[in-house]
Formats: structure tokens, C-alpha cells, sequence
């Protein structure tokens, strides 16, 4: 009974140091830019709620608000960030579980996937953009690792 | 009251803000309405840099310049607003009036923190009507004083409850007159 136990628990402690070694990161893309996240930096995905307000805002990249079930959520403009424009008929709405409150990014129709990479995969490192914490392997891919919980923080300000 | 053009975003007691909402190029922008002084026609302002109304002069300035809110081309339904404090008198032009509408203090929110540059002067928050979202000038920077804190406090109307003897200290409305210029000029789009 006791050998028993201790297989079992044996079993589950090499499945939990599995599951540790594994990251889960979620691959989209924005105005054709892919790119990964780690799965808990995104609060959901849904259809674009429609149009936006623009603030005529000083905040790089943050100039619109959009009604998202009962709330209005600040935008940042992804695309923008990257030089690049959309041309979505039919975009998706990422959720970003931002340090300031949830943020929306519009993002290409195509549904994002999500990965589940070695962390061996995964190469941090910092350089001169904050925005990138590294690079990483999903898939066939080697794919930049966006922080999208502190997007837009590091940047001054007019 | 059957004024076409006012009505009330709320649907339970409460402290609530009036607002004048008014269309500059695309966006929604409610002014606090107790510093509204009158809306005026092109024909009615006429076109010289000091508007005078009622023996008051009102400085123009360019609000959807400052917002940086490209306008439209003058219409018929293009007003010029008179906005003061008694202190400092301004005058500016606007896309279209949709009418006064009270909100509820707790449904107007602020800026979210993620908005970090001079929006956070020009405007004190958004509330999100069943159309439209409103976003809400400073009347401060409108007038281009100093705010104070707490910019909203000084316009709430109403107060669920009083106690007896207490005195009503809360702002007016200027006039019936704003109701009556603002039902002779609200439109819906």
C-alpha cells in the first residue's frame, strides 16, 4: 500500500517537473508580425467589438477606447508599434492582462494558437527594446517573445 | 420635461454631473453644463474674434485644434457654445449639439492609467451611453485656468438625500435659457 503511494506520488512529481519544464505561449499575428506570448499575460480573445473613440491621445500608441461588454477598454495600437498597418476586415480582440488594467490589442483574424515549448526553447534577453523579452521556437517557428503585461510602460511620455 | 434634447443616463437616485454633449469631428465631447452660457448659430456669433453676447465678450478659442480633432465643414447644425465661469469667458465652435444629459456620478469614469500624456489635462474621463461613448473636457482647460482636484465635485447636482434644515449649496443650471437653446439646437446623428 505504501509502495503503491509512493509510485503514485513518484509518477505526479515527474509530471509536475514535466509540466515545469514546459511554457505555454500563445502565437499571433498582427497586420502579418508574428509573435508569442506566455499564456497568462492574455485575458481572451473575441471578435473586435467594433469601433473605437480616439482620444487624440500624447501616449505612444494609446489613442482610442473601445466598448467591450460593459466596459471601455484603452487600446494600444500593435500594428503601429511595429510600423505596420491592418488590414483586417474582420480582426480579433486580444485581451492583455496589462499592469494597468485589461487592454485591448486588435489582431489579425487568423485564431491564435497556442504552444506548449520547452522552456530550453525559450531564449530571454535584453536588448534595446523593452517590449521583447526574447525569442522562442513554436512550431517550426523562431518567433520574438512580446511583454504585453508591461506594453507601452517604458516609454516616455510628451 | 419634454425637452427635446435632455434627458437622464440614469436610472437610480444619486449624485449626478449635467452635461451639454456635443460632436467635434468624430468624437463625443461632453462639457459640464454649468458653465455653458448659450449656443449660438454661425449667424447669431458672428464672425469677429470677440463674440459679445448680453454685454459679455467671449474669447474664441480653437477647441477642436486644441484637442487636435480635425472639424467638419461648417453646417447648419454647427454651433458656437458660450462657456464661462464668471471668471473667464471663452467662445468656440463645435460639429453639432446632441443635447444635456445627466450621468450618474458613479457611471463616469476616469481615464484609464494606460493614457498617460496631456489627455489626462484635457479630459476627466468618458462615460458610455447606449450610442455613444462621451468623452468628457475639462472645464478647466477649456477655459484654460488652473484645475483644481477633483474637477467633477464642483458640477454634481444632486444629492440622494438631505438632512432637515440643511441648505441646497449645490450649483444652478445658469438659466432656462440653456434648456431653451439647447432644445432649439439638439439634433440627433
Amino acid at each position: 500500500m505504501l509502495r503503491a503511494q509512493l509510485r503514485r506520488q513518484a509518477q505526479v512529481g515527474t509530471k509536475s517537473t514535466a509540466e515545469a519544464r514546459m511554457q505555454g505561449l500563445v502565437v499571433f499575428s498582427v497586420a502579418g508580425h508574428r509573435l508569442a506570448v506566455r499564456t497568462d499575460e492574455i485575458g481572451g480573445v473575441m471578435p473586435w467589438p467594433g469601433a473605437t473613440v480616439v482620444l487624440t491621445s500624447d501616449t505612444p500608441f494609446v489613442t482610442s477606447l473601445v466598448r467591450q461588454d460593459q466596459r471601455c477598454l484603452p487600446v494600444f495600437d500593435l500594428a503601429a508599434r511595429f510600423s505596420r498597418i491592418m488590414h483586417e476586415n474582420e480582426p480579433l480582440c486580444l485581451i492583455v492582462n496589462h499592469v494597468d488594467g485589461p487592454l485591448a490589442i486588435c489582431i489579425d483574424s487568423q485564431v491564435p494558437s497556442l504552444h506548449m515549448v520547452p522552456r530550453s526553447a525559450m531564449h530571454y534577453c535584453v536588448g534595446n527594446d523593452p517590449d521583447i523579452a526574447g525569442t522562442c521556437v513554436a512550431g517550426d517557428e523562431e518567433l520574438p517573445i512580446i511583454n504585453l503585461t508591461t506594453l507601452g510602460s517604458h516609454r516616455s511620455v510628451q | 420635461m419634454g425637452l427635446r434634447g435632455h434627458r437622464t443616463a440614469t436610472a437610480s437616485g444619486g449624485q449626478t454631473v449635467r452635461f451639454l454633449v456635443a460632436l467635434i469631428g468624430p468624437a463625443h465631447v461632453a462639457f459640464p453644463a454649468h458653465w455653458i452660457r448659450g449656443i449660438l448659430t454661425l449667424v447669431e456669433a458672428g464672425p469677429a474674434d470677440l463674440l459679445t453676447w448680453g454685454d459679455i465678450s467671449y474669447e474664441r478659442t480653437d477647441l477642436a485644434g486644441r484637442l487636435t480633432i480635425a472639424p467638419e465643414i461648417p453646417t447648419t447644425d454647427t454651433r458656437i457654445i458660450l462657456y464661462s465661469n464668471d471668471q473667464r469667458f471663452r467662445s468656440f465652435m463645435v460639429d453639432g449639439v446632441l443635447g444635456l444629459v445627466d450621468v450618474e456620478r458613479m457611471q463616469i469614469q476616469a481615464l484609464p492609467p494606460q493614457f498617460r500624456g496631456g489627455e489626462r489635462v484635457r479630459l476627466l474621463g468618458f462615460f458610455a451611453d447606449t450610442a455613444y461613448i462621451a468623452l468628457i473636457a475639462n472645464p478647466f482647460w477649456v477655459l484654460e485656468l488652473p484645475p483644481p482636484k477633483n474637477v467633477l465635485d464642483a458640477f454634481v447636482l444632486q444629492t440622494p438625500e438631505r438632512r432637515g434644515g440643511e441648505r441646497d449649496a449645490r450649483p444652478r443650471l445658469p438659466s432656462i435659457a440653456l434648456e431653451d437653446a439647447v432644445s432649439s439646437s439638439a439634433h440627433v446623428k
